[in-house]
């Protein structure tokens, strides 16, 4: 047994010794808070105890629990932007304390996190974790004037951008896949439009976003990098509303309203791209091009109903598409592609008594790409995919104040479709193997606790047990040493192929040094079940997601951190410095010489080659957090490699992800009432590049000779970002306001990609090969009107 | 087959970005450091046929090709290795000799002629260093029909169109085909583009395919009619069988060179037969059968 796991088995039994021991003379507050306003539920509002200053927050449906000894207290609710509420109390019985917060008339803007009681970056055990609040994120600089969670969730020390027109984030030197990304639960797998330049959350549908990139918490799982919870707004309670933005690119419109007031309400809100609808007008009706296009758009709906005080029902859905067509009448060309996500989820929220909260969760969610290519004689189609069941129970039990225990069972069932191609050409089809689909189950199992094991050492313990299973149907190419397939083995409908197992145990803990600053240390073991395999040097729609199988084992990571916090001038300045290091196993990649087309009549995982990673870095974080200016400066130094044995050599290199610095900058101003103005500045090393050293003639063909992998660094990536958000009128009836951005204010030119190209001839003596660099975005100044009503 | 998945995967993302941006492009400089040079062997046995092995160097990536021809000669073609070609029972040092056709300075052997069913080993010591490979040349498969055929992409095309082939794959997996086309005076067979098949996906079964006017060695098309075939032209055709080594070489170098300055793609690594350190290239052994076609 690991050291490791002792400790956890140790520190278990610690806290049930403590629990087994607990006075008997105890009450319980227990309630829900909401926003007065929209009675929307409010997460992460604080509930503290005034004479004692012990609280908890509310949970991600807005429930508390706080259980402590009989006597005499003020409860104090409180939560950003919102009145505080205080009351005082005889706690001889338990209590169910609602609360409705109301806004705050004049705010002090305090910008992105919720809940500043006291302090709780530096008290909670919460490595890595931030919250975000999408009002806020409305007034930042947005590109094109769209805002987007996902962009700005990149402004945070440790979670980088890929770069323009990519889809992905990494995470701490994690790949694009080894992040949990969640709508209400349920599994998002592409959580970008347009290659990434949008992301598929409209952030009038959504009430919070919260990041976890290191510490992760038992009930998360699955994922070796990070999370990120989005959750969607359940409509409001009182009275319908209209909210909605007009922008240059797209829009977007928001109803919601009770459909029984204070007991049910729905939201409904749609966004779409009108790009080809704006160019139509400019294309003539003769044109050959005439029926060419892209557009995207996004339909988020919930609704949400209380059946009783103890028991609350959440249905929500989201659908999305992006469409690109391309016809050429001359040529006979049309192409049509359509890839999006959609999800379903249904909640079912229960409190057994005020200690003990259960959410039981339903979630479908699926993920398709799609390519369809005419021309006359050839017909050519692609599809991909991924679909999941899955169904969750999550107990939250509050003991006493000191405890914070959390258990529950997860189970889905995958659907994996790799790359399914179909082809016809002079009306013959070709055969490229039956339609390939993989499936498998995946359960877990956990439990933790957040535990006051003394005034100033905190802890956060958890374990979780996973299993994932490959199931049939399934028909296994079997490969020689040659790679030629010797046999195949068919598998029938539920035959188990292969099983995995696994432990993961998850420690946190916090030290308190005083009463403005903490030692924070979290150890977490995470196996990943799921792989995302790439042909292309950046994330796409076209990217694969593949099971673990007889020959991928599951991912495995191992995570350290370490970090000091301190807050300043009664919080109003907050910083925290964080070391981590990271062991990755049983990494992905295409095995050298791979071609796309080799995964047609065989098994994808065939050509991959396995290898392990190491990530390990520093991240300084200073935010102010209160007062008329707000903002931050995030600072990363990291380093990330990988080395597998049938690759490079069998020496390591740098991963794609390998970002040597990263410094962010945000600030947003309070001018007057009416104008905010805010700043946000970006600077990043440069992607990794894997280019060719040299160069030879084959046949008369020019050809590129590649050696070392990821040899070139890009030029650097730095952007600076300007809006100015102007209320023009608000009145309880009517809302509006102005938001006008500049991106990319000073006009960089930042490399999106290199190409090389190939000019001339040999026999003249004019060829040459020569580097080009494209960039995409200039200075690009939108507007936006944001209404509400 | 290949060939358009190839076509598909490689094109279709810069297509639909391209037509959505407007972005804007420039030159850069890149040093990318010294790799030091390869020795990349061309090498080909047809049955019935002297082998032809062409020995080069490569270059650093960004390095000017030399204009002046005898530098040019010096800096990149090997004419002082030493080779040794053996099919079992017989070894016979090649020699250098000059044509007036690509590949213009090659090693050949003075006796040895390729046999079907026969494996050729080489051994070649050049720029200090050994390098070896061997193949065999597969018993050739001719072509059951060849005709040409009007431009299919083209409803309105009258003229110019492609040579239509076809060929029955045995029933055994793992053949492969290489084909090379002749067209009217020209004086040497060339592989068209996406020149290699094999059977994977059409095992034992008919197989019909066609192609345009393969580019000449160093050129580039100019215009549609260097691309089709046209009505009136002779055109000769070779159709090969290669060994499924060989075979990867050439599908892996195919999709290298189709996606030379794909900004997206993850570089197609070359799977060479040929063994030693910085070898690269091919030893390969044809099974030839020979057609005419004359487009009407």
């Amino acid at each position: 047994m690991s050291l490791k796991i002792r400790l956890i088995i140790l520190f278990s039994a610690l806290s049930l010794a403590n629990l087994l021991a607990q006075n008997p003379k105890k009450n319980t507050i227990s309630g829900y808070i909401k926003d007065d306003s929209s009675g929307e539920y409010l997460i992460g509002a604080s509930v503290y105890l005034k004479e004692t200053f012990q609280g908890v927050s509310t949970n991600t449906y807005g429930f508390y629990s706080l259980t402590v000894p009989e006597g005499e207290y003020t409860v104090v609710v409180s939560y950003l932007g919102f009145e505080e509420y205080t009351q005082k109390i005889n706690l001889n019985k338990d209590f169910r304390i609602n609360v409705s917060l109301k806004m705050k008339v004049m705010e002090t803007k305090v910008f992105e996190v919720v809940d500043e009681r006291i302090d709780k970056n530096v008290k909670s055990t919460d490595m890595g974790r931030v919250e975000l609040n999408v009002e806020e994120m409305k007034k930042l600089p947005a590109f094109m004037g769209e805002v987007d969670v996902i962009k700005i969730v990149q402004l945070i020390p440790g979670i980088k951008s890929a770069g323009e027109g990519n889809t992905g984030f990494y995470v701490r030197g994690g790949g694009p896949d080894q992040n949990l990304v969640l709508l209400d639960e349920a599994i998002v797998y592409n959580a970008a439009h347009l290659f990434g330049f949008f992301s598929v959350f409209n952030p009038d549908a959504i009430k919070g976003v919260d990041v976890h990139k290191g510490g992760m918490p038992a009930q998360y799982g699955g994922r070796l990098a990070s999370v990120l919870d989005i959750q969607m707004k359940e409509g409001n309670n009182k009275k319908y509303k209209v909210d909605g933005g007009i922008g240059l690119i797209a829009s977007r419109l928001t109803v919601q309203g009770p459909i029984k007031k204070d007991t049910s309400s729905f939201i409904i809100s749609g966004r779409r791209t009108y790009l080809d609808v704006l160019a139509q007008p400019f294309v003539s009706k003769d044109s050959p091009f005439k029926g060419s296009g892209y557009y995207f758009y996004d339909l988020n709906t919930k609704i949400n109903y209380r059946l009783s005080d103890k028991d609350r029902l959440f249905l929500s859905g989201y659908f999305g598409r992006d469409v690109f067509t391309f016809k050429n009448e001359n040529s006979g060309f049309d192409i049509r592609i359509p890839w999006g996500n959609a999800t379903a989820s249904a909640r079912w929220n229960h409190l057994f008594n005020d200690k003990l909260f259960l959410n039981t969760s339903l979630i479908f969610s699926d993920y398709q790409f799609e390519s369809n290519i005419e021309q006359s004689a050839f017909k050519f189609g692609v599809f991909s995919g991924i679909r999941d069941y899955n169904a969750k129970m999550d107990f939250s039990y509050f003991p006493n104040i000191r405890h914070q225990i959390k258990f529950g069972a997860n189970y889905i069932y995958h659907r994996f479709t790799p790359n399914n191609a179909s082809a016809e050409l002079l009306g013959t089809e070709f055969d490229l193997g039956e339609e390939e689909r993989l499936y498998a189950h995946e359960a877990a199992i956990y439990v933790s606790d957040d535990f006051d094991v003394s005034e100033k050492l905190r802890i956060h313990f958890g374990l979780r047990g996973s299993s994932f299973t490959h199931v049939g149907p399934f028909t296994r190419y079997v490969k020689n040493e040659a790679g030629e397939t010797v046999d195949e083995i068919k598998y029938n409908r539920g035959d188990k192929i292969k099983q995995y197992n696994r432990v993961e145990p998850r420690l946190m803990m916090r030290y308190s040094l005083d009463m403005k600053s903490s030692i924070k240390a979290s150890y977490t073991q995470n196996y990943q079940y799921l792989h995302l395999t790439s042909f292309a040097n950046v994330s796409l729609p076209t990217d694969i997601w593949i099971p673990s199988t007889s020959l991928v084992e599951p991912q495995f990571g191992q995570q350290y951190s370490l970090g000091y916090y301190r807050n300043f001038k009664q919080n109003m300045f907050e910083t925290s410095a964080e070391v981590y290091y990271k062991r990755l196993e049983n990494q992905v990649e295409f095995k050298d010489g791979t071609l796309q087309q080799d995964q047609v009549k065989d098994n994808l995982d065939n050509s991959l080659t396995f290898g392990s990673g190491r990530a390990y870095g520093i991240e300084l974080f200073a935010k102010k957090a209160l007062g008329k200016t707000t903002g931050w400066v995030g600072y990363t130094l990291s380093y990330t490699t990988r080395i597998f044995p049938e690759l490079n050599l069998g020496e390591s290199f740098f991963a794609r992800y390998d970002r040597r610095h990263d410094i962010s900058v945000v600030a947003n101003h309070e001018l007057t009432k009416k104008w905010t103005l805010a700043a946000i500045f970006v600077y990043s090393s440069g992607n990794l590049l894997w280019m060719p050293t040299s160069q030879y003639f084959f046949e008369g063909n020019f050809v590129a000779q590649y050696d070392t992998r990821n040899n070139f660094r890009m030029p650097a990536y730095h952007r600076l970002d300007l809006s100015a958000t102007y209320i023009a009128k608000d009145t309880p009836k009517y809302k509006s306001s102005w938001n006008i951005s500049i991106y990319n204010v000073y006009s960089r030119l930042n490399p999106y990609f290199i190409y090389i190209d190939t000019s001339g001839n040999p026999v003249d003596g004019t060829l040459k090969a020569q580097a080009k660099m494209v960039s995409l975005f200039p200075i690009i100044p939108s507007v936006t009107y944001n209404f509400s009503f | 087959m290949n060939n358009y998945l190839n076509i598909y995967f490689k094109n279709i993302i810069p297509l639909i970005l391209s037509f959505l941006f407007i972005s804007c492009e420039r030159d850069i400089d890149i040093d990318l450091g010294d790799a030091g040079a390869r020795v990349v062997v061309e090498g080909a046995i047809e049955s019935g046929e002297k082998p032809r092995i062409l020995l080069t160097r490569s270059r650093g990536f960004f390095d000017e090709v030399p204009t002046d021809s005898l530098d040019f000669i010096t800096k990149t073609l090997i004419l002082d290795a030493v080779i040794v070609i053996s099919d079992g029972t017989v070894t016979e040092n090649m020699v250098l000799v000059f044509s007036n056709q690509y590949p213009f300075l090659f090693y050949t052997t003075q006796n040895m002629i390729g046999q079907v069913g026969k494996t050729y080993t080489i051994n070649i010591q050049a720029d200090g260093n050994t390098y070896t490979s061997s193949t065999t040349i597969p018993p050739p498969i001719s072509l059951d029909t060849t005709y040409f055929g009007l431009n299919i992409f083209n409803q309105e095309e009258d003229s110019l169109g492609f040579v239509f082939l076809k060929y029955t794959d045995p029933d055994t997996l793992g053949n492969a085909y290489r084909l090379f086309l002749r067209r009217n005076s020209y004086p040497s067979f060339l592989p068209p583009g996406g020149s290699v098949s094999d059977d994977r996906f059409n095992n034992g079964l008919t197989v019909e395919f066609f192609s345009g006017n393969p580019n000449p060695p160093f050129g580039n098309f100019n215009t549609s009619e260097d691309f089709f075939f046209k009505i009136g032209d002779t055109i000769y055709t070779k159709f090969c069988t290669i060994g499924k080594n060989e075979f990867q070489f050439f599908n892996t170098l195919e999709a290298a060179v189709s996606s030379n300055g794909n900004p997206f793609g993850v570089p197609v690594l070359i799977k060479s037969n040929i063994i030693g350190e910085g070898g690269t290239g091919v030893w390969c052994g044809y099974g030839v059968t020979y057609d005419t076609t004359y487009a009407q």
